[in-house]
């Protein structure tokens, strides 16, 4: 038994994602994510404490006819407001809180004594990119879970469709983090790792008005250079739009594919932080 | 595997290049070293010698760029060759949100320690390393000592058949050091190879059997510490000398080491001394004291880095 577990990755994988929970835990930054989730649960639990009807609904500035459409109105606003916020702040702040993870393990001293031990090092990567999408996606379930939980007991308007926020604010963080790996892996520069996602971020959201663009773009090269760039970027802003129409209006929109193309740049991506993080020298 | 060696290189190399200019820059060059099971080996070079890179190079943190190193038979590449190893590292940097308890835990899941095992060993090790009471702690508030300590105890906590230690004692109060090297000692007869990175001879010699000098990247002399110090040699003693003299006993193969009494001129051989003499009397020079002596490893340091030859 025991030499069986001497040789078995899951104790080594488990160690691995548990430090990186310690070290978070360690960062103030980790404690704001957080404390800023439960700063909203708290402003919903007080909004919704004043008066479900009269009062809610008036400071969501929703128009009244009946009552019954109010409350419809203001769940899925709330539905809305909360989505939109944990996929753009909270993948933003989650970057911002990761971005250290990476290259603290690099640091002279310590890596020399990871590497020292028997584990391959894709593994030793793998283990705190693994360990940082738990911790946010721990994050996003606790935010979401607990507005969802908060409203269907207030309204009894029980949506499942706003726990689709959970896995896809999910997804498009784990996505970005693999950019934040290999910028780290790379560079060992939390900053330069921030300052790559957002600026690949605001080129996706630019990226992905190609309708406007293919009609403003006057020669056919240049639409073909968008076309490419828009399908290699990961899908922030397109992933955005179904998450909200799926949401909101229960529209059956196209998941897969900015789903995919998203997924193929991150293993694309990370597979590159794990190949030259096995070739460096430390 | 087995093999009779726990370490073994053949040929090992590592160059740098410049980033800009793509200028080499030689770390360690063909070093062919085996160490033999179960034996205490030092490793000793002045400062910028490669000792640090070939250490990195057995546990592969530096990836050879020629020749190869293996663990106990073992290409040292393959992380199953690692098993059996404990590192503790120079310049080590611990995790400090970590505790004591946690570090070890930690690194001993690493080293592939079960679950019920690890809670067995870990106070095992702190109370073997004088840490008992401080298992809670956070390691940013040991000492100096005390971490160095406790990085002892990490790699000794999955009962490594081969120990490395990258300047064990550096930066630690003689107390601390004699708490280390007793530790150190009570492995002697447990069949564990110990390999010790230092700068400090006096400790290499009152610990190893077996050393090994490295110079430039290159391995200038090895073998047993009995053997190596055994050679009889002589002590020139002179008041001053010119500038040009000291530079012919140099390339005649002269130690020239200052003392307080003016210089000391060592010399291998009955034949090399009256070779230096002979240089010094046509120069002029004034003899004040010619005395046989054994040497000491230190002795055979300056010598081998100073002329790259064996004493």
């Amino acid at each position: 038994m025991t030499s069986e577990l001497h040789r078995s990755p899951l104790g080594v994988f488990l160690a691995l994602i548990s430090d990186t929970v310690q070290e978070a835990r360690a960062r103030w930054l980790f404690w704001g994510l957080f404390g800023l989730s439960t700063l909203l649960i708290l402003i919903f639990l007080f909004v919704l404490k004043i008066d479900l009807i009269q009062g809610a609904i008036s400071i969501m500035g929703i128009a009244t006819t009946t009552q019954a459409l109010n409350v419809h109105a203001f769940v899925m606003k709330s539905y809305s407001f909360i989505s939109m916020f944990l996929y753009v702040w909270g993948t933003l702040l989650a970057i911002f809180a990761s971005s250290g993870l990476i290259p603290s393990v690099l640091e002279p001293g310590r890596i020399a004594l990871l590497l020292s031990k028997p584990v391959a090092r894709p593994v030793l990567i793998l283990g705190r990119y693994i360990g940082n999408v738990l911790i946010v996606g721990l994050n996003h379930v606790y935010l979401v879970g607990a507005i969802w939980i908060i409203i269907g007991l207030k309204t009894h308007m029980w949506e499942p469709r706003f726990l689709l926020a959970i896995p896809n604010c999910l997804f498009i963080f784990a996505v970005l983090l693999c950019v934040v790996t290999f910028i780290g892996v790379v560079s060992e520069s939390a900053a330069l790792s921030v300052m790559v996602t957002v600026a690949l971020i605001v080129v996706s959201a630019i990226l992905a008005q190609r309708q406007f663009m293919m009609k403003a773009l006057s020669s056919e090269w240049s639409r073909d250079l968008w076309r490419a760039l828009y399908w290699i970027v990961p899908k922030f802003y397109d992933l955005a739009t179904v998450m909200m129409q799926t949401i909101i209006f229960d529209r059956n929109l196209d998941w897969m594919t900015p789903l995919w193309t998203s997924a193929a740049f991150g293993i694309f991506i990370l597979s590159g932080a794990l190949y030259i993080f096995a070739k460096r020298d430390f | 595997m087995t093999s009779e060696y726990a370490i073994e290189t053949v040929q090992l190399g590592k160059t740098y290049y410049s980033r800009f200019r793509g200028r080499k820059i030689p770390a360690v060059s063909n070093l062919s070293l085996r160490v033999p099971v179960g034996v205490k080996f030092g490793l000793l070079g002045p400062n910028g010698a490669g000792k640090t890179t070939f250490v990195k190079l057995l546990l592969s943190a530096v990836h050879p760029t020629s020749g190869t190193a293996s663990l106990f038979g073992r290409n040292s590449e393959e992380p199953e060759a690692r098993r059996p190893v404990g590192y503790l590292p120079e310049n080590h940097r611990f995790p400090t949100y970590l505790t004591g308890n946690g570090m070890l835990d930690f690194y001993s899941a690493l080293s592939g320690l079960a679950w019920n095992e690890r809670r067995r060993r870990v106070p095992e090790l702190l109370e073997l390393v004088g840490l008992r009471d401080w298992g809670d702690v956070r390691i940013k508030k040991y000492s100096k000592g005390m971490l160095q300590r406790l990085g002892l105890a990490q790699a000794l906590i999955h009962r490594p058949k081969l120990l490395i230690l990258d300047e064990p004692t550096d930066g630690v109060d003689p107390v601390g050091r004699r708490h280390i090297r007793d530790i150190l000692d009570r492995l002697t007869g447990t069949g564990v190879t110990v390999f010790i990175n230092s700068h400090l001879l006096g400790e290499v010699e009152a610990f190893c059997e077996y050393a090994a000098i490295v110079d430039k990247g290159k391995l200038v002399l090895e073998g047993k510490i009995s053997s190596l110090t055994a050679g009889r040699g002589y002590r020139i003693t002179v008041s001053s000398l010119p500038e040009q003299v000291l530079t012919n006993l140099r390339k005649a193969g002269a130690v020239v080491v200052p003392s307080s009494n003016g210089l000391q001129i060592q010399a291998a051989t009955c034949e090399q001394s009256n070779e230096f003499i002979d240089i010094i009397r046509s120069a002029g020079g004034l003899i004040e004291s010619l005395e046989a002596s054994s040497s000491s490893l230190e002795d055979v340091f300056i010598r081998a880095t100073q002329t790259g030859k064996a004493a």
